[in-house]
């Protein structure tokens, strides 16, 4: 039981670190990505590969990840970014499709369908993070400095030129801020942020397959910011958590078929995504004025 | 030969795309509404044509105008009941996308519920194939999908040329405070929008239910072709989204002749990424704002 909660704990910071790293761009720069998945699995087979041939250390995996997410955001902001929002979107989805073919087609480095199994232990200064509760506090600590950076840059100039960015465009690149830049600085730091929650979780699970890294995770993973609160620090986090403990609050609910819970999950999210649009915008903990993120 | 064979697949395979993103087109292109669920009326379409055709039997002609009711009733029924009351506060584009992907994502759990999560199928005479000279093999289906798509470009084509709600719908997507300014209702015209825009996807699903069968998960691949279909052909123009739908069905069965079929899928999205680098405002369209 407590190794199923430390599980699940562990489970939480990680989708928390792809929450927050999401929010960064949703909440606050106003874009909106569906590739999160990718990115997220990108980094999962980077760390894999890594630690399979090079070295198990988070020291060494991280920053490769994290730096390979960076560089491969470019691919889908250059283009887009240029244009207007909805060409982002688009332009995310697709790559988020020819990750996922990557994924499962490129069979000698990533093993296909059946993908990499048997990842080794993770190793943080030499010591190595055999149980679940020293992975646990990685995790956290991970998830704390994410949240923190994120909460530090959202302060700086960077981030209110994004927050400006976001409210009015046209009136920040009148003020003589490169829009352009901007965006595409704030999508190779939120793709690098996402590389963490990767490799932890390549090591976590010891194994990677593509079904992790499809579009639907993609929306999972938005669905924790919506449902928490876009251009909130811990709504992404509350998210996460509700996200991750509904499944494990369904099986207490002994009247629902067993078979189905898979889809009630799914169906009481995306229910909940369409209720919260039309009635709470915001998100949970999200400011009540809509107006603030949301319409521009 | 194979060449000429993956050809005339890629003509039918395109027709069908040709449908499906020419549906999407006019709703977004009239109303700006990211019709995700697009690919839900798709899916509808299927799993309705056959319940009917297939489990009670009825037959086939009956059984596709029912679904085919059930698409225009869905898409209807979104506008007024999900779209709208977001719009009422200004909604972003993004918040109606989200609500939208989160119907897809309940309909497609509740076809898995009650339908299975399995590929479901249905037989007809029609499937059979025929050779037409030297070895080429085209099936009825193929033949009647393309000629559906020639019929019903043609109808659409006099339709926003001619009619009054045509006219009013092309104004729609041009400039809606002008629309409003005719005494127009952009409401009502939204309306048509989805009406029309989910019957052209029917066509496009019962033949490829036929064709290929059908998955309840099918729906995210039928929107992201006809999105990618769209602005590949300019978004705005319904004869660019032909044409883009076109393009991607003969280039995803061309790229069989030289890769592993698993990529094929990728090769869409590929071209959609160059044509955003290259050329947003896409193959017709002229209004690429940034």
């Amino acid at each position: 039981m407590v190794g199923y909660i430390l599980n699940l704990l562990i489970l939480v910071s990680i989708s928390g670190i792809l929450a927050g790293s999401l929010n960064f761009i949703i909440g606050y720069a106003g874009i909106y990505s569906m590739a999160h998945a990718a990115f997220f699995g990108v980094s999962a087979y980077t760390a894999a590969l890594i630690a399979m041939n090079l070295s198990t250390s988070l020291l060494v995996a991280i920053p490769a990840a994290m730096a390979i997410c960076a560089a491969l955001s470019l691919v889908i902001s250059l283009p887009s970014l240029r244009v207007r929002g909805e060409y982002f979107v688009v332009a995310s989805l697709g790559l988020q499709q020819i990750a996922f073919t990557v994924f499962s087609e490129w069979k000698d480095v990533t093993g296909g369908l059946g993908g990499i199994t048997g990842v080794p232990v993770a190793t943080l200064f030499g010591y190595k993070l055999r149980s679940l509760g020293s992975m646990l506090t990685v995790s956290l600590v991970c998830l704390a400095l994410v949240t923190l950076v994120i909460y530090v840059l959202v302060r700086t100039s960077f981030g209110r030129n994004l927050k400006a960015i976001r409210d009015n465009e046209v009136a920040a690149s009148a003020f003589g801020k490169n829009a352009t830049a901007i965006k595409t600085i704030a999508v190779a730091i939120s793709s690098a942020l996402c590389g963490i929650a990767g490799v932890l979780y390549a090591f976590h699970v010891s194994f990677v397959n593509p079904e992790s890294f499809t579009v639907d995770a993609s929306v999972l993973i938005m669905a924790m910011i919506i449902i928490g609160g876009t251009g909130t620090v811990f709504g992404p986090i509350l998210g996460a958590l509700i996200i991750h403990l509904l499944p494990a609050g369904l099986t207490y609910l002994t009247f629902l078929p067993a078979r189905e819970l898979a889809s009630l999950q799914q169906i009481i999210y995306g229910a909940a995504m369409v209720l919260l649009m039309i009635y709470r915008p915001s998100g949970l903990i999200g400011r009540s004025n809509v107006k603030d993120t949301w319409t521009r | 030969m194979l060449f000429l064979q993956l050809l005339v697949d890629g003509l039918q395979l395109g027709a069908l795309y040709a449908l499906m993103a020419v549906g999407f087109a006019i709703i977004f292109g009239s109303t700006r509404v990211f019709h995700y669920a697009h690919g839900t009326t798709y899916v509808i379409v299927g799993y309705v044509f056959f319940y009917l055709a297939e489990r009670l039997a009825l037959p086939w002609w009956l059984a596709a105008a029912i679904a085919s009711a059930a698409a225009v009733v869905f898409g209807v029924a979104l506008d007024r009941f999900v779209y709208r009351p977001i719009q009422r506060d200004e909604g972003s584009f993004f918040t109606v996308f989200v609500a939208s992907f989160g119907i897809g994502v309940v309909a497609e759990n509740l076809i898995i519920i009650f339908f299975g999560a399995s590929f479901v199928s249905i037989s007809t005479p029609l499937t059979r194939v025929s050779d037409i000279g030297g070895g080429i093999v085209v099936s009825y289906l193929g033949m009647f999908s393309v000629l559906v798509a020639v019929l019903l470009f043609t109808f659409l084509n006099w339709f926003l040329a001619k009619t009054d709600v045509g006219v009013a719908l092309r104004a729609l997507s041009e400039n809606p405070e002008l629309v409003r300014g005719f005494g127009l209702n952009p409401r009502k015209l939204s309306q048509y929008a989805f009406a029309i825009g989910s019957l052209l996807v029917a066509p496009a699903a019962l033949v490829a239910t036929c064709v290929t069968g059908l998955t309840p998960s099918a729906g995210h691949r039928v929107v992201l072709i006809s999105i990618a279909a769209s602005i590949i052909g300019g978004i705005g123009s319904l004869r660019g989204a032909g044409f883009g739908g076109l393009i991607l069905g003969l280039a995803e069965s061309l790229a069989v002749w030289k890769l592993s079929t698993g990529w094929s899928e990728a090769v869409s999205f590929i071209i959609l990424l160059a044509f955003i680098l290259a050329r947003p405002s896409g193959l017709f369209g002229t209004r690429a704002r940034v």
